[in-house]
């Protein structure tokens, strides 16, 4: 680790003359489209390649390409943060590493890759979680570029992002540019926070999660993936007790299968294949090399046009659909006024008299803009219900079946929290 | 019986454990599957030069597993290129042939894929019979920013017969780029198509016609009433409606709105969810086409003969489905797709539909077999392709496309995308102007870059104001491969090369066009 933290010192102003002969042209001279505040020449290249810092969060499918793609754009420090070990298949598309590099943790094998590579460029990594990281680490970056797979993980680091911002000190305000992929498509979006649209805005448009209904499941199974939900949801804890299921466990995976397919053929249903198990009990998202390519190089083309003010940059959201032909499409994606991050005002929510606390949590976590696992629920006056610790959960246990209207009075506003989201949300509840 | 079950089970479980190579490329063959895969292989592919850019897509091919790449380039290694080119060993590549440096380096990606390095000079090889021979030998070949001069001769050279390799131009400078897939036809079997298709409800085949012709809502109980399945539900329902409206569906939006109330109305309890999704499902019987506008103007163009085509087998496939589609023994449409989406039934219900549509997709398999064996009697197809091809004929695509440059030569053509895509004829007419500019010598400014679009479209046209921000955009940065920019098109023209390779996707038609700047990106000059 200490070694993967060291600078290629010996490297270290490497410049050598016409390295940058190609990212000069466009430093030298603005475009036609360029701001006016634009400093050409050695003051932005002093700045680019001296004095920015900026922090990639994932080394994975994305990470990989940023990095490379930032290190030969002359940003010179860079922190990355992965808390991921290396799979053999991320070998299709994670082009730092190699097959003797699996099972090694992927921000430091990416440091070090890059490092070797491109002189003089210093590379931190850090493996670990983003929620090891406090304020005071996030305020030393001028630029954050995520390339993250977990939603939990970008609500995350954009409201912290979000709660940094401070009016009084503009250095506070650290510009996020979040990508994404699935198999041909993907997007890449620029976040001022509080100023343009968050993530948290946005949440109402990522694809809802096929859930399959638990009767479905237990009584009228029709497809191979409900023989699977079958085996991993209900009989793995029947069978296993308290046993954890784990996922990357070839034989667990062997076992869902066999007991899947054994199902299946009970109730004449095909196509339980071992790769559908594991493609449905690991969520498996498809990824290639070049959607990851096209994506990573738009957030690290917006985050040079940003250091650099050589061009305007994004405006806030590009999606792209590669499937058939090139389809992509750029537009200004709106902020939320009643988003729980950035917008302040609360949400109104219209129940029945007769809905249960129960009830309504169950709605939280079905809302598509809203999205929250295990909330905690708390009125001005009382605690409503708490997932934690346990005295308060067992304390606040019977509200559960109460109904809403007998803890809340009409127009009176609900605070939901939960342990995995660094925000809290407000509800201000009408009845019909 | 049993016994038997259980052995089958244990000799499954004996090989389930996937073997590394499709652990590795486990992500890909979820959207390519192993005949992709066996594609892309089975690929070897020139690329004219070990520019930033050209190393960016053959990353994202070497990757995923091509079977070769050769990089063509005499050119050694400038300091320019040591800083922006990651497949490179920084400068200690200066000086070195670029070629020789980079190959390694992605061989590295992936140790199953094949590549070298050839220093020869692309235009001498084209002035010989046997350097021709060797630049036709590839699946695929791409080249980024070649001369003016070089990429008319090699275009011109790969258009002269269909079955030479596709050509892939592509053309960068600062933030902005365009690129071109010339190719005289390409098909797909495999398009991967997200729309649905036909379930035949409007038509329905004998079996699931009976199937719901006896069934009798008044004769169910609650629990079988509830689990219908929805496909039945809008039969019964159609047979209604035509009975009552003179054989006809329904047409009009007033029409459509009382069917699908009738359909809920047919709902006993509130929770049954087969009824919501029946009339959620009801604009099946509106839309449902025996034959899709698209694939009926495949099945209306003259007919190619496959004897004289490189692509014989799909020719044949697509007069056999032409036979099939009018074959009074059949359906009157094209042949049934045995998937079945899921529906709101219990498993027994749902197994009987499935093996329902299996078994009339089986019958139908077979006429088309039949047919095609009447028409081309000495034609060998594989089986599994006709199998893929009747799966798929809802969804098959034939894309016909012109030599690179017949845009650029197309008054008409050019003038009225100027009108509808003026930002994206713009960029891509200053890109032409801009190799003119650089093949002649002459100094890159705006105004030159100008006055070349201006020769190209014609004195009378009038320029679209968005041709300033594009020359000025490329007299900024003539030669610059920015990295950003060279990362962006590898994964663009790598992506398309896949399509190409594999014949699943749709490829771009048309020079698309990208511009980093206000980061969009579009198509123009489709072949009509």
């Amino acid at each position: 680790m200490a070694a993967a933290v060291a600078t290629n010192g010996a490297a270290v102003a490497a410049d050598w003359p016409g390295r940058y002969h190609h990212i000069d042209q466009v430093l030298d001279t603005p475009g036609p489209r360029t701001d006016p505040s634009f400093q050409a020449g050695d003051e932005v290249k002093e700045f680019l390649r001296d004095k920015c810092k900026i922090l990639v969060i994932g080394a994975g499918g994305l990470g990989c390409e940023i990095l490379a793609n930032l290190a030969l754009s002359g940003f010179k420090d860079i922190h990355v943060i992965d808390m991921d070990t290396i799979d053999i298949s991320n070998l299709n598309r994670q082009f730092l590493f190699r097959s003797k590099d699996v099972g090694k943790p992927k921000a430091l094998v990416a440091a070090e890759s890059i490092m070797t590579r491109v002189p003089g460029v210093k590379i931190t990594p850090y493996y670990g979680k983003i929620q090891d990281k406090d304020e005071d680490y996030y305020m030393q970056f001028n630029l954050v570029i995520c390339g993250l797979d977990s939603v939990e993980a970008r609500r995350w680091i954009n409201a912290t992002l979000v709660n940094m911002v401070d009016p009084e000190n503009p250095e506070s305000l650290k510009p996020l540019i979040d990508g994404g992929t699935e198999g041909f498509k993907g997007q890449a979006r620029v976040i001022l926070p509080t100023i343009s649209s968050c993530y948290e805005c946005s949440l109402d448009m990522l694809n809802k999660p096929t859930a399959f209904p638990i009767c479905t499941i237990a009584n009228t199974p029709r497809l191979p993936e409900h023989c699977i939900e079958w085996a991993s949801v209900l009989e793995w804890p029947r069978v296993h007790g308290d046993k954890k299921m784990d996922t990357d466990d070839p034989e667990h995976i062997g076992w869902l299968y066999k007991t899947a397919l054994a199902r299946a053929k009970e109730f004449n249903i095909e196509g339980v294949t071992y790769s559908l198990t594991q493609g449905v009990v690991k969520n498996i998202i498809p990824a290639i090399a070049s959607t990851n390519a096209i994506i990573a190089a738009s957030c690290c083309n917006e985050a040079f046009k940003i250091a650099t003010s050589s061009a305007a940059y994004l405006n806030n959201y590009f999606m792209l659909i590669g499937t058939d032909g090139v389809y992509s499409f750029t537009f200004e994606h709106e902020k939320r006024p009643e988003c729980p991050v950035c917008g302040g005002e609360a949400v109104d929510l219209t129940i029945s008299k007769g809905m249960t606390v129960d009830k309504l949590i169950e709605t939280l976590v079905e809302r598509q803009d809203i999205q929250i696992k295990k909330p905690s629920l708390s009125s001005p006056t009382k605690q409503i219900y708490f997932q934690a610790p346990p005295q308060l959960e067992e304390a606040t246990r019977p509200n559960l079946e109460k109904p809403v209207s007998e803890l809340v009075e009409e127009g009176g506003e609900i605070t939901v929290t939960a342990t995995s989201l660094p925000f809290s949300l407000s509800l201000r509840i009408h009845y019909t | 019986m049993l016994q038997n079950e259980s052995q089958t089970l244990d000799e499954a479980t004996m090989s389930i454990q996937p073997d590394s190579k499709t652990r590795r490329y486990d992500r890909q063959l979820r959207l390519w599957a192993a005949s992709g895969q066996a594609a892309l292989e089975s690929s070897r592919i020139l690329v004219t030069a070990g520019s930033a850019t050209s190393t960016s897509v053959l990353k994202n091919l070497v990757l995923p597993g091509i079977g070769h790449f050769t990089i063509l380039d005499a050119a050694p290694t400038t300091p320019a290129d040591a800083g922006n080119n990651f497949f490179l060993n920084a400068n200690a590549s200066i000086g070195k042939p670029r070629a020789e440096e980079a190959v390694p380096l992605l061989r590295e990606l992936n140790e199953s894929v094949d590549g070298v390095a050839d220093t020869r000079d692309l235009e001498a090889l084209l002035q010989t019979d046997e350097g021709r021979k060797y630049v036709t030998s590839f699946t695929l070949v791409i080249a980024h920013n070649l001369p003016a001069k070089t990429l008319e001769q090699l275009s011109t050279l790969l258009w002269q017969d269909p079955t030479y390799p596709p050509l892939m131009v592509v053309r960068s400078a600062g933030f902005l780029a365009d690129f071109y897939i010339q190719f005289h036809e390409h098909c797909i079997i495999e398009s991967h198509s997200e729309t649905a298709p036909s379930l035949r409800l409007t038509k329905p085949f004998p079996a699931l016609q009976a199937w719901a012709d006896s069934t009798d809502y008044d004769k169910l109980d609650p629990t079988e009433h509830a689990h219908i399945p929805f496909a039945l539900i809008l039969i019964k329902e159609a047979d209604k409606w035509r009975a009552e409206h003179g054989g006809a569906l329904p047409k009009a939006y007033a029409e459509q709105k009382a069917f699908k109330a009738d359909v809920r109305a047919r709902q006993r309890k509130l929770d049954e969810e087969n009824f919501e999704e029946a009339e959620a499902q009801a604009v099946r019987m509106w839309t449902e086409k025996a034959v899709s506008s698209d694939i009926q103007a495949l099945l209306d163009a003259p007919p190619v003969d496959p004897r004289s085509s490189p692509n014989a087998a799909f020719h044949a496939l697509l007069q056999t489905l032409r036979a099939f589609v009018h074959d009074p023994a059949g359906p009157g449409c094209l042949p049934l797709t045995a998937t079945l989406p899921d529906m709101k039934t219990d498993t027994e219900s749902y197994v009987r539909l499935q093996r329902m549509y299996k078994e009339q997709a089986r019958v139908e398999n077979a006429r088309f077999k039949e047919l095609l064996k009447e028409k081309f009697p000495d034609l060998p197809i594989e089986e599994a392709v006709v199998d893929a091809f009747v799966k798929n004929s809802h969804h098959i695509k034939l894309l016909r496309g012109r030599p690179f440059g017949a845009f650029d030569r197309d008054a008409e053509a050019l003038a009225s995308a100027l009108q509808i895509f003026p930002k994206e004829t713009a960029t891509h007419l200053a890109f032409t102007a801009l190799s003119a500019l650089l093949a002649r010598g002459t100094e890159v400014t705006a105004e030159a870059l100008t006055a070349g679009v201006q020769d190209l479209v014609g004195p009378d046209v009038e320029l679209p104001d968005e041709l300033d921000a594009a020359v000025g955009e490329l007299a900024r940065a003539p030669t610059a491969d920015l990295p950003n920019t060279a990362a962006f098109l590898g994964g663009m023209v790598a992506q398309e090369a896949i399509k190409l390779l594999t014949k699943q996707y749709v490829p771009v038609n048309g020079y698309c066009v990208v511009d980093l700047v206000d980061s969009w990106t579009g198509t123009v000059g489709a072949p009509q």
